[in-house]
Protein backbone atom coordinates (compact mmCIF):
# COMPACT_ATOMS: atom_id res chain seq x y z
CA UNK A 1 0.00 0.00 0.00
CA UNK A 2 1.58 3.42 -1.40
CA UNK A 3 1.94 5.85 1.53
CA UNK A 4 3.02 9.11 2.27
CA UNK A 5 5.54 8.32 4.48
CA UNK A 6 7.74 11.83 4.98
CA UNK A 7 6.82 15.62 4.85
CA UNK A 8 9.11 16.14 1.77
CA UNK A 9 6.51 14.31 -0.03
CA UNK A 10 3.54 16.21 1.26
CA UNK A 11 5.51 18.85 0.22
CA UNK A 12 5.69 17.68 -2.96
CA UNK A 13 1.65 17.60 -2.63
CA UNK A 14 1.16 21.29 -1.71
CA UNK A 15 3.79 22.45 -4.58
CA UNK A 16 0.99 20.52 -6.90
CA UNK A 17 -1.68 22.47 -5.42
CA UNK A 18 0.58 25.62 -6.00
CA UNK A 19 1.40 24.55 -9.51
CA UNK A 20 -2.62 23.71 -10.58
CA UNK A 21 -3.17 27.05 -8.90
CA UNK A 22 -1.50 28.75 -11.42
CA UNK A 23 1.78 30.57 -10.02
CA UNK A 24 4.36 32.20 -11.28
CA UNK A 25 6.17 32.33 -8.14
CA UNK A 26 6.10 29.67 -5.14
CA UNK A 27 8.39 30.51 -1.66
CA UNK A 28 8.80 27.63 0.26
CA UNK A 29 10.13 28.14 3.86
CA UNK A 30 10.99 25.06 6.46
CA UNK A 31 12.41 26.30 9.82
CA UNK A 32 13.41 23.86 12.26
CA UNK A 33 13.38 25.59 15.69
CA UNK A 34 14.88 23.08 18.37
CA UNK A 35 14.09 25.99 20.90
CA UNK A 36 10.79 26.31 20.19
CA UNK A 37 10.26 22.61 19.29
CA UNK A 38 8.32 23.57 16.02
CA UNK A 39 9.05 22.64 12.80
CA UNK A 40 7.12 24.70 10.42
CA UNK A 41 6.78 24.48 6.23
CA UNK A 42 5.22 27.20 4.56
CA UNK A 43 4.18 27.28 0.97
CA UNK A 44 3.19 30.26 -0.57
CA UNK A 45 2.47 31.23 -4.26
CA UNK A 46 0.70 33.61 -6.15
CA UNK A 47 -1.70 31.45 -7.52
CA UNK A 48 -5.54 31.79 -8.24
CA UNK A 49 -6.39 31.58 -4.30
CA UNK A 50 -9.63 30.35 -2.92
CA UNK A 51 -12.36 31.57 -1.07
CA UNK A 52 -12.95 31.01 2.32
CA UNK A 53 -15.67 28.78 1.87
CA UNK A 54 -13.07 26.53 -0.58
CA UNK A 55 -10.58 27.18 2.24
CA UNK A 56 -12.84 25.21 4.94
CA UNK A 57 -13.69 22.74 1.87
CA UNK A 58 -10.04 22.36 1.06
CA UNK A 59 -9.44 20.11 4.02
CA UNK A 60 -12.73 17.87 3.34
CA UNK A 61 -11.06 14.40 1.26
CA UNK A 62 -14.65 14.47 -0.57
CA UNK A 63 -14.16 17.92 -1.84
CA UNK A 64 -11.81 18.86 -5.23
CA UNK A 65 -11.47 22.11 -7.05
CA UNK A 66 -10.77 19.29 -10.00
CA UNK A 67 -13.54 18.41 -12.69
CA UNK A 68 -12.16 15.06 -13.66
CA UNK A 69 -12.18 13.34 -10.34
CA UNK A 70 -14.32 12.93 -6.96
CA UNK A 71 -11.78 13.62 -4.24
CA UNK A 72 -9.40 15.38 -3.43
CA UNK A 73 -6.68 13.83 -0.70
CA UNK A 74 -3.31 16.13 -0.40
CA UNK A 75 -4.32 18.75 1.76
CA UNK A 76 -6.30 16.69 4.21
CA UNK A 77 -3.54 13.65 4.40
CA UNK A 78 -0.74 16.85 4.69
CA UNK A 79 -3.77 17.83 8.18
CA UNK A 80 -3.45 14.27 9.67
CA UNK A 81 -0.17 13.90 9.68
CA UNK A 82 0.11 17.23 11.13
CA UNK A 83 -2.52 16.74 13.99
CA UNK A 84 -0.71 13.38 14.50
CA UNK A 85 2.21 15.59 15.39
CA UNK A 86 0.38 17.53 17.39
CA UNK A 87 0.35 20.46 14.73
CA UNK A 88 -1.70 22.14 11.99
CA UNK A 89 -2.64 23.79 9.38
CA UNK A 90 -3.13 26.99 8.49
CA UNK A 91 -4.39 28.82 5.35
CA UNK A 92 -4.86 31.81 3.94
CA UNK A 93 -5.68 32.79 0.40
CA UNK A 94 -7.99 34.91 -1.18
CA UNK A 95 -9.90 34.15 -4.66
CA UNK A 96 -7.23 35.99 -7.08
CA UNK A 97 -4.62 36.67 -4.49
CA UNK A 98 -2.60 33.78 -4.07
CA UNK A 99 -2.29 30.96 -1.60
CA UNK A 100 -0.16 30.69 2.05
CA UNK A 101 -0.60 27.32 3.72
CA UNK A 102 1.71 26.75 6.70
CA UNK A 103 1.93 23.29 8.29
CA UNK A 104 3.48 23.10 12.04
CA UNK A 105 4.67 20.69 13.98
CA UNK A 106 5.86 19.30 17.41
CA UNK A 107 9.68 19.15 16.19
CA UNK A 108 10.08 16.66 18.78
CA UNK A 109 6.31 14.76 18.91
CA UNK A 110 7.11 10.96 18.50
CA UNK A 111 4.98 10.48 15.86
CA UNK A 112 6.38 13.66 13.82
CA UNK A 113 7.37 12.20 10.27
CA UNK A 114 11.49 12.66 9.14
CA UNK A 115 11.37 15.35 7.02
CA UNK A 116 12.76 13.06 3.98
CA UNK A 117 14.61 14.25 0.79
CA UNK A 118 13.41 18.15 0.12
CA UNK A 119 16.28 18.44 -2.46
CA UNK A 120 14.25 15.88 -4.80
CA UNK A 121 11.41 16.85 -4.12
CA UNK A 122 12.25 20.63 -5.61
CA UNK A 123 14.17 19.14 -7.97
CA UNK A 124 11.40 16.82 -9.47
CA UNK A 125 8.99 19.92 -8.90
CA UNK A 126 11.12 22.38 -10.71
CA UNK A 127 11.81 19.64 -13.65
CA UNK A 128 8.44 19.16 -13.87
CA UNK A 129 7.27 23.22 -13.56
CA UNK A 130 9.93 24.56 -15.32
CA UNK A 131 8.24 28.01 -16.11
CA UNK A 132 7.81 28.85 -12.35
CA UNK A 133 10.30 30.87 -10.15
CA UNK A 134 10.89 29.03 -7.04
CA UNK A 135 12.76 31.15 -3.81
CA UNK A 136 13.61 27.92 -0.73
CA UNK A 137 14.68 28.93 2.54
CA UNK A 138 15.90 26.86 4.90
CA UNK A 139 16.53 27.58 8.44
CA UNK A 140 18.25 24.23 10.44
CA UNK A 141 20.10 23.40 13.72
CA UNK A 142 23.80 24.74 12.60
CA UNK A 143 22.47 27.76 9.47
CA UNK A 144 20.44 28.64 7.00
CA UNK A 145 20.14 28.65 3.05
CA UNK A 146 18.08 30.57 0.40
CA UNK A 147 17.92 29.22 -3.12
CA UNK A 148 16.50 31.43 -6.25
CA UNK A 149 16.01 29.64 -9.20
CA UNK A 150 15.83 33.34 -11.02
CA UNK A 151 19.61 33.55 -9.51
CA UNK A 152 20.55 30.12 -10.48
CA UNK A 153 18.62 29.90 -14.34
CA UNK A 154 20.91 31.11 -16.78
CA UNK A 155 19.53 32.42 -20.33
CA UNK A 156 19.53 29.47 -22.77
CA UNK A 157 20.32 26.79 -20.60
CA UNK A 158 18.54 23.85 -21.50
CA UNK A 159 15.67 22.30 -18.86
CA UNK A 160 18.04 19.32 -17.96
CA UNK A 161 21.03 21.48 -17.27
CA UNK A 162 19.59 23.68 -15.13
CA UNK A 163 17.42 20.67 -12.84
CA UNK A 164 21.45 19.22 -12.57
CA UNK A 165 22.88 22.22 -11.38
CA UNK A 166 19.93 23.12 -8.85
CA UNK A 167 19.80 19.67 -7.13
CA UNK A 168 23.89 20.19 -6.64
CA UNK A 169 23.44 23.72 -5.31
CA UNK A 170 20.70 22.43 -2.75
CA UNK A 171 22.12 19.01 -1.42
CA UNK A 172 26.05 21.47 -0.64
CA UNK A 173 23.74 24.03 1.09
CA UNK A 174 21.22 22.21 2.96
CA UNK A 175 24.19 19.81 4.36
CA UNK A 176 25.91 23.01 5.86
CA UNK A 177 22.19 24.07 7.52
CA UNK A 178 22.21 20.88 9.52
CA UNK A 179 19.37 19.27 7.59
CA UNK A 180 19.02 15.61 8.00
CA UNK A 181 16.62 13.98 6.18
CA UNK A 182 16.45 11.08 8.27
CA UNK A 183 15.68 12.90 11.87
CA UNK A 184 11.90 12.48 13.08
CA UNK A 185 9.99 11.38 16.26
CA UNK A 186 10.54 8.77 18.01
CA UNK A 187 8.41 6.51 16.35
CA UNK A 188 10.26 6.99 13.19
CA UNK A 189 13.47 7.12 14.95
CA UNK A 190 12.82 3.31 16.15
CA UNK A 191 11.09 1.98 12.93
CA UNK A 192 12.63 3.94 10.74
CA UNK A 193 11.08 4.73 7.41
CA UNK A 194 9.59 1.22 6.41
CA UNK B 1 41.92 22.79 -27.86
CA UNK B 2 44.41 24.72 -26.31
CA UNK B 3 43.24 27.38 -23.71
CA UNK B 4 40.52 27.99 -21.13
CA UNK B 5 39.48 30.24 -23.84
CA UNK B 6 38.92 27.25 -25.89
CA UNK B 7 36.39 25.96 -23.33
CA UNK B 8 34.34 28.67 -23.11
CA UNK B 9 34.12 28.51 -26.61
CA UNK B 10 33.10 25.03 -26.91
CA UNK B 11 30.46 25.48 -23.94
CA UNK B 12 28.77 28.28 -25.47
CA UNK B 13 28.65 26.17 -28.91
CA UNK B 14 27.17 23.12 -26.80
CA UNK B 15 24.85 25.50 -24.96
CA UNK B 16 23.29 27.19 -27.99
CA UNK B 17 23.05 23.31 -29.41
CA UNK B 18 20.90 22.10 -26.83
CA UNK B 19 18.58 25.00 -26.93
CA UNK B 20 18.39 24.85 -30.49
CA UNK B 21 17.06 21.00 -29.77
CA UNK B 22 14.95 21.45 -26.98
CA UNK B 23 13.05 24.54 -28.99
CA UNK B 24 12.23 22.10 -31.66
CA UNK B 25 9.36 19.94 -30.39
CA UNK B 26 11.83 16.99 -29.49
CA UNK B 27 10.56 14.26 -27.39
CA UNK B 28 8.36 14.97 -24.49
CA UNK B 29 7.68 12.76 -20.88
CA UNK B 30 5.14 13.39 -18.83
CA UNK B 31 4.95 12.19 -15.15
CA UNK B 32 1.98 11.87 -13.00
CA UNK B 33 2.16 13.99 -9.88
CA UNK B 34 -1.21 13.59 -8.40
CA UNK B 35 -1.29 12.70 -4.48
CA UNK B 36 -1.61 9.45 -5.95
CA UNK B 37 1.43 9.84 -7.77
CA UNK B 38 3.45 10.83 -5.12
CA UNK B 39 2.47 8.08 -2.74
CA UNK B 40 3.19 5.34 -5.40
CA UNK B 41 6.54 6.79 -5.78
CA UNK B 42 6.38 9.09 -8.57
CA UNK B 43 8.77 11.59 -7.29
CA UNK B 44 11.95 9.10 -7.84
CA UNK B 45 10.28 8.28 -10.99
CA UNK B 46 11.10 11.03 -12.55
CA UNK B 47 14.75 11.47 -10.24
CA UNK B 48 15.55 8.51 -12.00
CA UNK B 49 14.36 9.37 -15.58
CA UNK B 50 16.41 13.06 -15.43
CA UNK B 51 19.43 10.85 -14.41
CA UNK B 52 18.99 8.31 -16.84
CA UNK B 53 18.61 11.38 -19.52
CA UNK B 54 21.31 12.92 -18.21
CA UNK B 55 23.53 9.47 -18.89
CA UNK B 56 22.65 9.54 -22.47
CA UNK B 57 22.52 12.75 -23.05
CA UNK B 58 19.43 13.52 -24.51
CA UNK B 59 19.06 16.67 -23.72
CA UNK B 60 16.36 17.81 -26.00
CA UNK B 61 13.87 15.53 -24.53
CA UNK B 62 11.11 17.94 -22.24
CA UNK B 63 9.91 16.80 -19.45
CA UNK B 64 6.52 18.22 -17.59
CA UNK B 65 3.88 16.72 -15.57
CA UNK B 66 0.41 16.04 -14.41
CA UNK B 67 -1.98 15.76 -11.98
CA UNK B 68 -4.51 12.50 -11.23
CA UNK B 69 -6.21 11.03 -14.17
CA UNK B 70 -8.09 8.76 -12.95
CA UNK B 71 -5.86 5.08 -12.63
CA UNK B 72 -4.46 5.56 -8.85
CA UNK B 73 -4.10 1.99 -8.65
CA UNK B 74 -1.30 2.17 -12.01
CA UNK B 75 0.54 5.09 -10.45
CA UNK B 76 3.03 5.50 -11.06
CA UNK B 77 2.07 6.40 -14.45
CA UNK B 78 4.29 8.15 -17.61
CA UNK B 79 3.41 9.27 -20.81
CA UNK B 80 5.55 9.19 -23.89
CA UNK B 81 5.04 11.74 -26.39
CA UNK B 82 7.85 10.74 -29.62
CA UNK B 83 7.36 13.69 -32.22
CA UNK B 84 4.80 12.36 -35.11
CA UNK B 85 3.74 8.96 -32.99
CA UNK B 86 0.93 8.93 -31.03
CA UNK B 87 1.23 9.03 -27.17
CA UNK B 88 1.93 6.22 -25.42
CA UNK B 89 0.62 5.73 -21.67
CA UNK B 90 3.01 3.89 -19.20
CA UNK B 91 1.47 2.02 -15.67
CA UNK B 92 3.56 1.21 -12.35
CA UNK B 93 6.56 2.91 -13.70
CA UNK B 94 9.09 2.53 -10.87
CA UNK B 95 12.67 4.63 -11.09
CA UNK B 96 13.80 0.87 -12.82
CA UNK B 97 11.04 1.01 -15.49
CA UNK B 98 11.42 4.64 -15.93
CA UNK B 99 15.36 4.22 -16.28
CA UNK B 100 14.29 1.57 -19.37
CA UNK B 101 11.80 3.72 -20.83
CA UNK B 102 14.09 6.08 -21.67
CA UNK B 103 16.54 3.75 -23.31
CA UNK B 104 14.54 1.31 -25.11
CA UNK B 105 11.37 4.19 -26.55
CA UNK B 106 12.88 7.59 -26.36
CA UNK B 107 16.78 6.55 -27.43
CA UNK B 108 16.26 3.37 -29.04
CA UNK B 109 12.68 4.10 -30.83
CA UNK B 110 11.46 0.96 -29.03
CA UNK B 111 8.29 0.96 -27.11
CA UNK B 112 7.78 -1.44 -24.39
CA UNK B 113 4.73 -3.48 -25.17
CA UNK B 114 3.92 -4.70 -22.11
CA UNK B 115 3.87 -1.90 -19.50
CA UNK B 116 1.58 -0.03 -21.74
CA UNK B 117 -1.78 1.03 -20.70
CA UNK B 118 -3.26 2.74 -23.55
CA UNK B 119 -1.99 4.29 -26.91
CA UNK B 120 -3.68 7.43 -27.95
CA UNK B 121 -4.12 8.90 -31.58
CA UNK B 122 -4.57 12.38 -31.33
CA UNK B 123 -2.92 12.83 -34.89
Amino acid sequence: MARIIDLSLHLLDLLQNSAHAGAGEVRVSIIEDEAADILQIRVSDDGKGMSSDEQVRALDPFYTSSNSKKVGLGLPLVAQAAAMAGGSVAIDSEESGGTQVTVTYKLSHPDRQPLGDIPATLVSFMAGNPWIDLVFEYRGPTGSLRSDTKEIRKEGEGQLAFVVKFEEKLRGGLSLAGYRPDRGGLFHEINGRS
Amino acid sequence: MKSMEDLERLKEETLRDIQLRSASGGPRIVVGMGTCGIAAGARETMLAIIDELKVRRKFDVTISETGCIGLCAREPIVEVHMPGQPKVVYGNVDPSRGRQIVVSHIVNHKPIDQWILNVEDNS
